[in-house]
């Protein structure tokens, strides 16, 4: 593409440089967006929360014959809440800490991976929350069941990731972006089975809704977490490979499109 | 060895008559002719700078200052030629812009400390200095957002000049801050030179150019026209400037 030839001493990319830098950024995300308390992270988590109570109230009746629905439910919700968090957040990086890509020359990556900080400290909290709510309503899940629930949660922040870095990129030249980001959430939340079980479609539509990465997770995490029966082996793979898909695809954009990110803030 | 090679450098802006900046107006003018100008910035600029040389760039508005500064520093890539750089930079450009307008100066100092390359050790043994030299002590937890445009630079330049390692790229300094805080900026700058930092300076001001540079480089329309001692080079600005304005500036009731 270009035929100039750029020769720079590396980058000052010692460990804890680096480490210095993720960390001021986490920490900041973290102040910026709860003001840097406790109290204002707990505020925050009063929207997840609600939205689980209201649904719950509504659906638990309409889903009476389900067996599980509430547990279903809460895991859905919470993972739900954690891809628009991230994802929202992943794809206006680089609008809005653009500013830093004119301060000096470093890895622009590490503003789009640390802006999923956030979201990521709520999807520990979500994590210790379901397997609360799991171990009170006397399904306590097994060990091998709890690791493969974390396996499922690293290939959704590779997804994540891989989706952030693209659109981080796209965003400075599409304007509307995040419009028509939204849009896609909220049809999004009804293709995904979150508040309806997976099983009152016809289960030649399955395979179409699997395509959207929230319902494998969700589906299969319920299989684990709730019923106690893993997905098969080929279905296991399948996912790990839509995520490094994800993932690469990604971060070949991004390296396409970020060196001249500067020039378009 | 110089430090900065720069070899037959070339820079397009791609300026379309109606800029699209959302989807929307890319599917709406699906079928609509685009016209684009293409915006030659720079074409095949050359100059080398050695290890302690400070060079002054000057020129016209337009003339590709700033884009050649950007190109050096690696924020811009240029389309074309060679960039040789073998020290790290510390640029100093579009100063007060660029902020977490909701955090309060200390954490603004970690964020673009740490971006320029400081440890956050160096960061934690530096920011009372750095608030001392800006003069904003007494505001160091005040939001940004609450600060006056010349606060932010000031503060943008203590944090830079604290964060200077081997080349500082500097663009219109001295533009900023009270008759004081440019002495202590000039100051400041002048124990930076004598230890020996490479220095690349874009500067209106005649007095800067010769008072703080071995060299300068004119720039106009793209292309460096002359590279010489600074002095020679500003006097040469000087004639360019009065040449052009007859042309580009009509005074008031003439």
């Amino acid at each position: 593409m270009s035929t100039a030839s750029l020769t720079y001493p590396p980058a000052r990319s010692s460990t804890t440089h680096l480490a210095g830098l993720v960390w001021t950024l986490i920490r900041t995300d973290f102040k910026t967006r709860y003001h840097g308390t406790i109290q204002g992270f707990l505020w925050a988590l009063l929207k997840p929360l609600t939205m689980f109570l209201v649904l719950m109230g509504v659906f638990s009746f309409i889903f009476a014959s389900e067996p599980a629905y509430r547990l279903n439910l809460i895991i859905g919700l919470f993972l739900w809440d954690f891809f628009v968090q991230s994802t929202t957040m992943g794809l206006i990086s680089l609008h809005v800490k653009g500013y830093l890509l004119t301060k000096a020359k470093f890895p622009a990556w590490i503003i789009v991976v640390t802006s999923i900080s956030n979201a990521l400290i709520t999807l520990v909290v979500f994590f210790v929350i379901i397997l609360v709510a799991l171990t009170v309503s006397g399904r306590a899940p097994a060990p091998w069941a709890v690791a493969l629930f974390f396996w499922y949660l690293i290939l959704f922040i590779s997804i994540v990731i891989g989706f952030s870095l693209a659109t981080s990129v796209w965003f400075l030249r599409y304007r509307d972006l995040n419009q028509v980001w939204d849009v896609i959430i909220q049809a999004g939340f009804f293709v995904a089975p979150i508040i309806y079980p997976l099983s009152i479609l016809p289960e030649h539509f399955h395979k179409y809704l699997y395509l959207w990465p929230p319902t494998p997770v969700i589906q299969f995490a319920r299989a684990v977490l709730v019923t106690g029966a893993a997905p098969t082996l080929k279905a296991h793979l399948l996912l790990t490979g839509e995520a490094a898909t994800v993932l690469f695809v990604g971060i070949a954009i991004f390296r396409r499109y970020a060196p001249r990110a500067a020039e378009y803030l | 060895m110089s430090i900065i090679e720069v070899e037959a450098v070339s820079k397009t802006f791609y300026v379309p008559s109606v800029r699209r900046d959302t989807i929307r107006e890319h599917v709406l003018d699906l079928f609509r002719p685009r016209q684009a100008d293409l915006l030659p910035i720079l074409q095949s600029v050359s100059f080398a700078v050695q290890r302690g040389e400070t060079v002054g760039i000057v020129g016209r508005n337009g003339s590709g200052k700033s884009t050649l500064l950007k190109i050096v520093a690696g924020i811009f890539r240029p389309d074309g030629g060679r960039v040789t750089v073998l020290g790290p930079i510390t640029p100093i450009l579009e100063l007060g812009l660029g902020w977490n307008p909701a955090l309060d100066a200390i954490d603004n100092i970690f964020i673009i400390g740490s971006v320029m390359g400081l440890s956050l050790r160096e960061i934690r043994g530096a920011i009372d200095e750095i608030l001392a030299f800006a003069e904003l002590e007494r505001f160091a937890n005040l939001k940004l957002q609450h600060y006056s445009s010349g606060m932010g630079a000031r503060l943008a330049y203590s944090i830079a000049f604290k964060a200077v390692r081997e080349i500082l790229i500097l663009d219109e300094i001295f533009a900023v801050g009270d008759a004081s805080f440019q002495e202590r900026c000039k100051q400041r700058y002048s124990e930076l030179r004598a230890a020996g930092h490479t220095v690349l300076i874009v500067s209106h001001d005649p007095l800067i150019i010769t008072g703080f540079c071995d060299r300068a480089l004119l720039l106009e329309r793209g292309h460096i026209i002359m590279d010489d001692s600074a002095a020679r080079v500003c006097d040469a600005y000087n004639d360019l400037l009065h040449s052009a304005q007859p042309h580009e500036l009509v005074p008031a009731g003439s």
